[in-house]
């Protein structure tokens, strides 16, 4: 199922057809889009004489069915099947401009004209067929497009048959009537979505799923300022973008930058997604802002210079000063996001004198506006193709993304398609305005509310499409929009009443969300009524009801309180269900008004709430929800239901959970575990009453059932606790302040200080001895020809192919990326950067010239042929020790490689070990050449396992600790642990820091599968080493094992207790919700990680029992969260993904805080994390 | 460039010379056209990228090719069609278990894996074998409706 997108002009020049006409209109609204050419015409409905019927609306399908419900509205007044009818929703110059779609008016107002033409049409075909028939129109009926008369009768006259030859064309009337309920046969019925079956198997094109020929991949790079787009620095910061940075990505097509709009264009979308993360860009430091982990005093910090009163009635000053009990109360509402589950995404095609974008927009003509600006092209030059894409509920990044796509396609020529990537959708959406609410008010003696004071402060922003700020095409000063107004006069008599609001500067990039400013002022309202119910001791909904003086919202009120079962109290009834657990349940209603104020109403909503609040831990769980709504007439009451389901739990968690976060500079919230969610365990059940009401209008429904959801949250937990909660989200932490009467501990942010980096080695400098230096440079063994490959047996060869694996050349000696065994990987040590040599018998490059005297030399005494040393990174200290049949056969493997060519980097080292011949010193005390000699009393496999992991194993260059030399240390620091290319390479003996000692057992399957139940999985330079190890055969991995084995510990006695022991230990210590460390581990972790997690692909590592987790240091654990497992030991592991692009350094510290006190309870905790971190992400090394 | 790559999808066989780092995702939805796996978040957080591999859920944007080569891949394509629906997909298309439809491909991959292990499940384990199955809409009611649908037939209200 793809978007219809028949052609305008064709439809209007073809004969065998009706259309209905209404001259285009200019619309108004925040953003005023071209005024249409004189005597321009929109199309909106269209009948053809096979009798299929296509009708055109403005408002496009957001997820929520308006498509089925507009189908029903076409079909019901034309009288045809559903099924003929198809709708072509807000592609520009085809759909009519009705302007944006928002404030839930899809049906309550742009399908009026919609059915209007549908009644008219049918009209016209009766008419034109009591022309035919020679009949009154009054006595013909329709029943899915046959006109037939009333009474009966063979005479009948199909739609189709009507139109052969005609080409009826009708401007919109007012004066042809629409059905009354009572006729309706299609609206008012649960139909079933029109394109469910086709997302259900993958056959709906959404806008993602947009390819057109020759299209490019593109991703952008935004700016370090995540999420603010005002100020004189917007579009003004970037410094330089080095595009040689990304040159190697094969691919490649462009970089390209327009101030501080930067992105890149590639042949594929893995391609382009990799040079963007690569691409160097380099910003300017921007500015700081505000303190936002303290919304309220933020709020409070910005000028109110433009104050509106809405309403006035009464003396609200005087009655307040009269009131028998004074009660002033303020209100938070924090930033909070649309959280697409899709990232936005879209396609373009610019051309010399014009532009088609595909886009998931909800603002197909203000987007054409924006990118006719954007191009320097003239409006009409410019036709936006409308897909549909993921839920937005307001204004995601769609059309920024479109805009986005239109710069780089007109770049490179070519059409070009952009994902955002989540971490930019989060960061970058608009926002959900925070907002502050102040009441000023008091009860009289006898109960009655004394004045409501009412003052909202919204900072509002126009959220200007982002490529116009950034390419300076709109300068960053986003007018002020009169956006705090929605819903802000209660819906109580109150009789000294005034409502202000301050439409504020923005402080963050915000913009529409489902409820805007109108959810945050009725749980303003609704709240403050129930706390001056709980005042005057009057139930709730009594209390209510004597103030609400509107007779459908009462009935509303008083339908949806019975449906629940309301609980009639006078104050908190705080009951308990079991121990810490206590019940309440509260209630809240409103009529969402919205649009430019004074606006007007939407569908009527009331809420009781039930909720379970734990009060030692502070868990809040919304167990029930009966919700009530009076949506007028209602088109598909399935519709309505799904879209209440749908807010009742989208605003649960906003209430429970939801607030984006921030640090000093930008937006933090950059993933589903910075930004949490409600999941499936934390749905509660949803009773929905739906008022009948067939006779009055249809009202909106995809925003009603939002609004009075956080009140009546509050409300309950106030029943339940008989505390008061101001500020959502209502997170346990919160909870549990409130109940100690204690402020909500603000989360505290470690300080951020520079990275210091250790420089060892040059501190080293004069502890070498410098009497080495006189030492002479050994000779050079002479080059010879290469020997030919089939001097050597291919017994010996595959051998030698074993024993290279085994010795991990290839892990070494091959770049990221490159031929295997052609060198040029970068080992970063404490003495500077080492290029591994090319290994491939390449005679100038590589060890083509080498006899194999120069190559047992090299090995085995760390000197190469031309008779320069090597550094001992080069582990030939270990190599020394292998037999000369297996040196022979390596040599033999090495040389019967495809030569390559191909010169590694210089090495990088520091003073004094750029000096070579120092090495020679170094050998005279840490080399003891020499084969190896087995051990009597040990047996034949140890000994074997022995002359593995000593020589060409050489597993002590990484795992024993080195020396201020850079020497292996000996004795009983053998194999207690070392550092492996910036990892750390764990203790294999008695000190290893696993919390269950390595077995034979588990060694084995660790070397041989790259996990290890009781130890985790493969990671870093290991994961390598472990694929190599995939050459040699069980028996060899075996011997190693028991080898290794009798360097460790004492082994458990039963493993498995040990291990079920340890995870229920940490299973009952922290709990995720009551950090943020705790919250990110949920979201970024959970999924893969959690032991009752979902089962998925590949290894499900135990934290509990995980060596990294327990380690001395946090840096490997630090490493895998930052780098993840790029190339897993075994693919039957699966992937970990790396987040460092998706967790800044604060959140990895918490991240990593949270999982060594939850999984590893009795180890200390590590300090110093955040400046790890940062060291970490600074010596990256994959 | 390394060997090919060779793995099944939806019973057919295909092979590709491109890096084992390659995101599965991309190839499957770029080089084989198949749109029912959805680009969620890239990290294996929300799930919306299912596919099924060797029959167990996997996260295709987390997948590298080399992970993937040798296996037989199902994604949403591959379990039934418009015409003749998965019984997973018939019991959510029955309970209307979508509002945008963009996390539908996880949820209903993710269902499939978990009905494979359990046939009979309680709305409980439903519930928690869906926990990182992310979905904005807050289409969770009709989701576990159909969930139970299609594991005991015709749910009941």
């Amino acid at each position: 199922m793809t978007e219809p997108r028949p052609d305008k002009n064709q439809i209007l020049a073809a004969t065998g057809t009706l259309c209905v006409l209404r001259p285009a209109q200019s619309v108004a609204g925040l953003q005023r889009s071209a005024m249409p050419r004189d005597g321009a015409l929109d199309l909106f409905l269209l009948v053809d004489d096979t009798g299929a019927v296509t009708a055109f609306n403005g408002h496009v399908d957001l997820g929520t069915g308006i498509r089925t419900a507009l189908t029903q509205i076409v079909a019901e007044e034309l009288d045809v099947a559903l099924e003929r009818v198809t709708m072509v929703l807000g592609h520009t110059g085809l759909a009519p401009n009705q302007g944006a779609t928002i404030a839930s008016d899809s049906i309550q107002v742009s399908a009026q004209p919609l059915r209007r033409a549908a009644a008219q049409a049918r009209h016209r075909l009766v008419e034109l067929a009591a022309e035919t028939l020679g009949l009154d129109a009054d006595t013909l009926e329709v029943e899915d497009g046959i006109v037939r008369p009333r009474d009966g009768g063979n005479a009948g006259l199909t739609y189709a048959d009507l139109l052969k030859g005609r080409a009826e064309r009708l401007l919109l009337s007012d004066d042809i009537p629409v059905k009354p309920a009572s006729a309706h046969r299609i609206v008012g019925q649960r139909v079933p979505r029109v394109d469910i079956p086709a997302k259900a198997t993958g056959s709906f094109t959404y806008v993602h799923d947009v390819r057109v020929p020759a299209m490019l991949h593109g991703r952008v790079v935004r700016p370090p300022y995540a999420g603010i787009d005002a100020g004189e620095f917007v579009g003004k910061s970037l410094i330089w973008v080095d595009e040689a940075s990304v040159a190697h990505i094969p691919g490649m097509v462009a970089v390209v930058t327009m101030g501080d709009f930067v992105g890149v264009v590639a042949e594929r979308e893995e391609q382009a997604a990799e040079a963007a993360r690569r691409l160097k860009v380099e910003w300017k430091p921007t500015p700081t802002l505000p303190d936002l982990d303290n919304v309220e005093n933020a709020l409070r910090a910005i000028p109110a210079e433009n104050r509106r009163t809405l309403h006035e009635r009464g003396d609200p000053d005087a009655a307040r000063a009269a009131a028998a009990e004074t009660l002033d109360r303020t209100y938070v509402w924090p930033y909070q996001m649309h959280a697409s589950i899709g990232p936005s995404c879209a396609v373009a095609n610019v051309g010399e004198d014009g532009a088609t974008i595909w886009a998931g927009t909800q603002n197909p003509y203000p987007l054409r506006m924006d990118i006719a600006l954007l191009l320097g092209l003239p409006e009409e030059a410019v036709e936006i193709v409308r897909f549909e894409a993921a839920g937005c509920y307001g204004r995601n990044c769609a059309d920024d993304v479109a805009a986005d796509a239109a710069l780089l396609s007109r770049a490179v020529g070519r059409p070009v398609r952009v994902q955002l990537t989540r971490e930019q959708e989060h960061a970058w959406e608009p926002k959900g305005a925070a907002q502050l609410m102040q009441v000023k008010g008091g009860l009289n003696a006898d109960g009655t509310p004394a004045a409501y004071d009412f003052n909202t402060r919204y900072p509002s922003n126009a959220a200007v499409t982002l490529a116009l700020l950034l390419t300076g095409r709109v300068p960053a000063d986003n007018p002020v929009f009169e956006m705090g107004d929605r819903t802000a006069i209660p819906p109580y008599a109150y009789d000294h009443m005034r409502v202000t609001v301050d439409d504020v500067a923005p402080i963050v990039r915000a913009a529409w969300l489902r409820g805007v400013s109108a959810l945050p002022n009725s749980f303003a309202h609704e709240s403050y009524i129930d706390e001056l119910a709980a005042a005057a001791g009057v139930d709730p909904v009594d209390y209510r009801l004597r103030h609400l003086h509107d007779d459908r919202a009462a009935e509303l009120v008083k339908a949806t309180a019975a449906r629940a079962g309301w609980q009639k109290r006078t104050a908190p009834r705080l009951e308990v269900v079991e121990g810490d657990v206590v019940r309440g349940q509260g209630f809240a209603y409103a009529l969402y008004v919205h649009s430019k104020f004074p606006g007007y109403g939407a569908a009527w909503s009331a809420w009781v709430a039930e909720v379970e609040v734990n009060k030692r831990t502070g868990d809040v769980a919304v167990k029930r929800v009966v919700v009530g709504q009076d949506s007028g007439l209602m088109i598909n009451p399935a519709g309505i239901e799904h879209q209440i389901h749908g807010n009742v739990i989208q605003s649960t968690s906003r209430a429970l959970k939801e607030q984006v976060t921030f640090d000093e500079k930008a937006v933090t919230s950059r993933e589903w575990g910075a930004y949490p969610i409600l999941t499936f365990p934390e749905v509660p059940v949803i009773n929905v009453v739906l008022m009948p009401r067939p006779d009055d209008p249809p009202l909106g429904s995809g925003e009603s059932a939002s609004v009075p959801s956080a009140a009546a949250i509050a409300n309950a937990i106030f029943d339940a606790t008989g505390v008061r909660l101001r500020e959502p989200p209502f997170t346990p932490d919160r909870v549990r302040a409130a109940l100690s009467g204690e402020a909500a501990p603000k989360p505290v942010k470690e300080k951020r200080r520079r990275p210091w980096f250790a420089m060892a080695g040059a501190a080293l400098a004069g502890a070498l001895g410098m009497a080495t230096l006189a030492l002479p440079i050994r000779g050079a063994f002479p080059p010879i020809a290469p020997p030919d490959p089939a001097s050597f047996s291919a017994e010996m060869i595959a051998r030698g192919k074993i024993l290279a694996a085994l010795g991990d050349c290839a892990v070494c000696h091959t770049a990221e990326g490159g031929i295997a065994n052609a060198g040029g990987r970068a080992l970063h040590t404490p003495f500077g950067t080492i290029y591994s040599t090319n290994l491939t018998p390449d005679v100038e490059t590589g060890i083509g010239s080498w006899s194999y005297a120069a190559f047992e030399r090299a090995m085995r005494e760390g000197i190469g042929r031309d008779g320069r040393h090597l550094y001992p990174a080069f582990p030939y200290t270990a190599f020394t020790r292998i037999s000369d049949a297996d040196m022979q056969a390596l040599y033999a493997f090495l040389m019967s490689q495809a030569p390559v060519k191909a010169t590694p980097p210089a090495n990088r080292m520091t003073f004094p070990f750029n000096i070579r011949p120092l090495m020679a010193g170094w050998n005279l005390l840490f080399l003891t050449p020499g084969q190896l000699q087995a051990e009597a009393g040990q047996s034949p496999q140890w000994n074997r396992g022995r002359y593995l992991v000593e020589g060409l194993g050489h597993c002590g260059a990484c795992h024993t600790p080195r020396n201020l030399l850079g020497a292996e240390k000996g004795g009983a620091a053998y194999l207690a642990g070392g550092v492996a290319d910036g990892w750390e390479a764990p203790a294999l003996t008695a000190l290893s820091k696993a919390p269950i000692p390595w077995s034979e057992d588990e060694l084995y399957t660790y070397l041989r599968t790259g996990f290890s139940r009781f130890h985790g999985t493969a990671a870093g330079p290991m994961a390598p080493v472990v694929q190599e190890l995939a050459h040699l055969p069980d028996a060899d991995i075996r011997a190693m094992a028991i080898y290794l084995a009798s360097f460790a510990g004492p082994a458990s006695a039963d493993a498995s207790a040990v291990a079920a022991t340890l995870e229920a230990k940490a299973e009952a210590s922290l709990r995720p919700m009551d950090s943020v460390g705790g919250r990110l581990f949920e979201g970024a972790c959970s999924a893969c990680h959690a032991p009752e997690g979902p089962t998925l692909f590949g290894a499900r590592p135990s934290l509990a029992l995980n060596t990294n987790v327990h380690a001395a240091q946090p840096d490997n654990l630090i490493r895998v969260i930052l780098e993840g497992i790029p190339a897993p030991a075994a693919p039957a592991l699966g992937d970990m993904p790396a987040f460092r692009d998706s967790l800044d350094d604060a959140q990895v510290a918490d991240l990593v805080r949270y999982m060594r006190a939850k999984f590893a309870p009795d180890a200390p905790a590590w300090d110093g994390l955040a400046q790890t971190v940062a060291r970490l992400r600074a010596t990256p090394t994959q | 460039m390394s060997e090919p790559v060779q793995f099944q999808v939806n019973g057919t066989a295909h092979a590709f010379a491109l890096p084992r780092s390659t995101p599965l995702i991309y190839v499957l939805r770029n080089d084989l056209g198949l749109n029912g796996p959805k680009f969620g978040c890239g990290l294996g957080e929300c799930g919306a990228c299912t596919v099924l591999m060797d029959g167990v859920a996997a996260r295709s944007c987390v997948t590298t090719l080399g992970t993937a080569e040798g296996r037989a891949i199902t994604t949403l394509e591959g379990l039934g069609t418009l015409a003749a629906p998965h019984p997973v997909q018939a019991a959510f298309i029955a309970e209307q278990a979508a509002q945008c439809g963009y996390c539908l491909n996880g949820m209903i991959m993710t269902t499939v894996a978990f009905l494979a292990r359990t046939p009979s499940p309680t709305e409980d384990e439903v519930r928690a074998a869906l926990r990182y199955n992310l979905c904005r809409c807050g289409t969770h009611v009709e989701i576990l409706r159909a969930v139970m649908r299609a594991a005991h037939g015709e749910a009941s209200e």
